[in-house]
């Protein structure tokens, strides 16, 4: 839906309209965003040896997609590199050689979101076209259509088992799916508005999503029931949400240009990402521990940030794209950053860290 | 590692059925990670049932009568079948396809029981026969062989040997404990396969069912007065050439029965702390439960009841507050503690409360702070160290006893790994749509 924002962000058309009157993106907004609490300046730590920084190059540029970049993906062994779009066509890409391997048709109107199964085997693709297309990667064949969401389908992810697939709806609804016989296990009422995300915790016990409502809430995967609600308290809306890699903490983007890392457990903010602009589209973050641990995301201001995990510093900015990265992925073993790009841009960009 | 978000309060013992899985089975068993459940059935087949999806997703075909029982490697990857027609089967659910490739076959020359896998390494197994004999069959290459437990005895004793008719490792595998038809509990040592301990129950007779909690230190006969005993397992000393084996009576800490209906009991299970004890009730009308408190010096605390179809078979999760008990027409009911909707959780920053209380403000809960302060003490708060890859304590690692010095009987068992790893992942096998 990113490229919905995008094209629409000037447009007020029936796409726009199904969004609440407070919706973030419509750019005559009276009130200034409200200002972000405590920005951290960005000070090295005077006690302690400098802590070490990310170096990372551009590797290779992936051109082939004719619209804007919403989604991209390392499968889970980092052979594989998926990308959707505001179009058809799910690509398959080498991150090694930047070659494009195989182009996946099957959905009747552009993607949102797309999530590896665990064993790199299967592909989820989350479509305008109201479905989500399980795909056999190495085929290239869809070996499921999950249907019964009622809109755009807008966020899809795995289990780490692989036995379900969570989505999130423009409806506001997050239906659990059976990824073995491809139908839908539970629907949970969720939100009041687009859900733009939703998650598994490690053990698959625990959903996180975020809407455009504004909330975060966590839930229970085995019986559907809120766990919990957490608001951003300046009304900021949040747009991206995911549990850390031990499942301990939720790291959440919002449109008043900054990532959150949250306890969930004691709903405390513990660390404010900022720097970066994040004002009008959903831009994504996410952690990377291969080397260093950083937090990477995307910018309106055509630029991918690192953040260091602890103090909270940008360490590096990726400079590179032609206009907004809305969707960046870390690889799950190598120091390696893919981006995708919006606007006139179009390009997915491979990013490596050679050094460390 | 949520057990503080998923279990607000302190539910012990399930109270409600929360599904019925149709399955034609006669037992039904959680594996140790309490996501599957295998369910044998009188035709043969065993099912396993994840619980995630509520689906089956795998179908062991291999038996030709009906299943005994069914025991679960430690991470969930091999499974133990014994069954009516003679055979036990070892399954590896590593296999790609379904039904899975069987890893093994064994042959007896009688009908099997039961049989379990040694705690430790699944390529050891306990085997009892209706015949009234247990073999430890033993697949490893250094140790390959089928050894008999025989009690020792004199030569005039030799004809009325009594049946063997339970059996089981303990939680540690150091020992396997056979109840017998005349009421006795032989100890063996699993590595030696001698006895190391004889025990008098008195008044039991036949032991049809032996249950240890998980931790090892309590076990739970089920024999045919229709009382189920608990016992604090005794720590045995190393056997020495003029002491072969101890033999003493042991006296149970706890008995439990229904005194007024006087049912017997088809199985019974302990919760994973060992706190409650399940017992399944044989009753031709009713499906009933009986949970006992074990810290509560036993008491009776509640009956579980399950509908018309009688109960035949029940088993504890081995994390939660959760049971499968399995009906006579074959379906597993899984009882669950519901826990009622908290709509406070779809707000922010709401707290439900139970009753009114008044609300006692904080000193300077109201007070104007400085901006700037504010900000400074949150920077302040985020210089905080956080850990994002570690740290989390995986639920439902017991501690387990090890009966006396168990330093040469595990090695023993821990030689030759059985690749039995935990964190494997069983593969997904799409099922074909009708619609495709």
């Amino acid at each position: 839906m990113d490229h919905h924002r995008d094209s629409d962000s000037s447009t007020d058309d029936d796409n726009a309209s199904q969004t609440t009157e407070d919706d973030p993106e419509i750019p005559d907004q009276p009130l200034p965003p409200p200002p972000v609490p405590a920005p951290p300046p960005p000070q090295l730590s005077t006690s302690g040896p400098p802590r070490p920084r990310p170096r990372y190059e551009l590797l290779h540029t992936l051109r082939g997609h004719k619209g804007p970049i919403s989604s991209v993906k390392f499968s889970p062994d980092g052979k594989l590199l998926a990308s959707c779009a505001d179009e058809t066509l799910i690509k398959i890409w080498s991150p090694a050689t930047g070659e494009l391997i195989r182009n996946m048709n099957g959905h009747v109107k552009g993607c949102s979101d797309v999530a590896w199964s665990p064993d790199s085997v299967y592909l989820a693709s989350a479509s305008d076209d109201s479905t989500v297309r399980v795909w056999e990667v190495d085929s290239g064949l869809t070996t499921k259509t999950l249907k019964g969401h009622t809109s755009y389908v807008f966020s899809v992810n795995y289990n780490s088992a692989g036995t379900q697939i969570v989505s999130g709806g423009c409806e506001g609804d997050i239906k659990i799916w059976n990824a073995a016989r491809g139908k839908c296990i539970r629907t949970l009422n969720a939100h009041l508005d687009y859900v733009t995300a939703v998650h598994f915790n490690r053990d698959g016990t625990l959903l996180v999503s975020c809407s455009l409502d504004g909330l975060i809430r966590i839930w229970n995967t085995s019986n559907g029931q809120c766990l919990k609600t957490l608001t951003e308290g300046n009304e900021a809306i949040c747009q991206n949400v995911q549990f850390s890699p031990n499942s301990k903490y939720i790291l959440s983007t919002a449109h008043d240009s900054a990532i959150r890392l949250w306890d969930y457990n004691t709903s405390r903010c513990l660390k404010t990402y900022v720097g970066h602009v994040n004002k009008l589209f959903c831009i994504g973050a996410c952690f990377s521990v291969t080397g260093g641990k950083w937090i990477v995301s995307g910018s309106e201001d055509n630029k991918v940030y690192i953040w260091d995990l602890q103090s909270r510093e940008v360490v590096q900015t990726l400079e590179g794209h032609g206009g907004v990265v809305v969707a960046v992925t870390t690889h799950p073993q190598q120091n390696m950053i893919a981006s995708g790009s919006i606007g006139s841009d179009l390009s997915i960009r491979i990013w490596a860290d050679r050094a460390s | 590692m949520n057990a503080s978000l998923l279990n607000p309060f302190n539910i012990t013992y399930p109270t409600a059925v929360q599904t019925s899985l149709p399955s034609q089975a006669s037992l039904a068993r959680w594996d140790p990670s309490g996501r599957y459940v295998a369910a044998g059935r009188n035709d043969g087949i065993t099912l396993i049932w994840d619980l995630e999806t509520r689906s089956s997703v795998r179908w062991l075909e291999g038996h030709v009568k009906g299943i005994t029982n069914i025991d679960w490697s430690r991470h969930s990857r091999y499974i133990l079948t014994s069954s009516k027609d003679w055979n036990v089967i070892i399954w590896d659910l590593t296999s790609e396809y379904d039904p899975p490739q069987r890893l093994a076959t064994i042959r007896f020359d009688a009908s099997v029981t039961s049989a379990w896998f040694h705690p430790k390494n699944s390529q050891i197994m306990v085997a009892l026969l209706t015949a009234g004999d247990a073999y430890v069959v033993d697949r490893r290459k250094k140790y390959r062989g089928r050894i008999e437990l025989l009690e020792p005895l004199e030569d005039e004793e030799e004809s009325n040997r009594s049946a063997m008719t339970a059996v089981r490792f303990d939680p540690s595998g150091k020992h396997i404990f056979v109840g017998t038809s005349s009421g006795t509990i032989l100890v063996f040592n699993s590595r030696t396969k001698t006895m190391v301990a004889k025990h008098r129950i008195a008044g039991s007779g036949v032991i049809k069912v032996l249950v240890f909690a998980k931790s090892g230190r309590r076990l739970v006969t089920n024999s045919s007065d229709r009382t189920l005993r608990m016992f604090v397992v005794p720590s045995y000393p190393t056997p020495t050439p003029d002491q072969p084996y101890v033999e003493y009576d042991l006296e149970p800490t706890h008995r439990f029965s229904d005194p007024i209906n006087r049912n017997a009991w088809h199985a019974m299970s302990f919760s994973p702390d060992g706190e409650w004890l399940a017992g399944g009730a044989v009753d031709a009308a009713t499906h009933k439960i009986y949970i006992w408190d074990i810290s509560n010096d036993g008491q009776f605390a509640s009956t579980l009841d399950g509908g018309r179809e009688p109960l035949i078979h029940v088993h504890w999760h081995p994390t939660k507050p959760s049971i499968v008990s399995t009906t006579n027409q074959g379906n597993l009911l899984i009882w669950h503690c519901p826990t009622p909707e908290r709509w406070g959780a779809f707000a922010g920053g709401f707290e439900e409360v139970d009753e009114n209380v008044e609300y006692q403000e904080r000193e300077d809960e109201f007070d104007i702070e400085d901006e700037s302060e504010i900000a400074l003490r949150k920077m302040k708060q985020e210089e905080e160290e956080v850990d994002i890859e570690t740290g989390v304590d995986m639920a439902g690692v017991a501690k387990v006893r090890t009966n006396g010095d168990a330093d040469v009987d595990t090695a023993w068992a821990e030689d030759e790994d059985d690749d039995d790893l935990a964190g494997w992942k069983m593969k997904l096998v799409l099922e074909d749509d009708d619609e495709m």
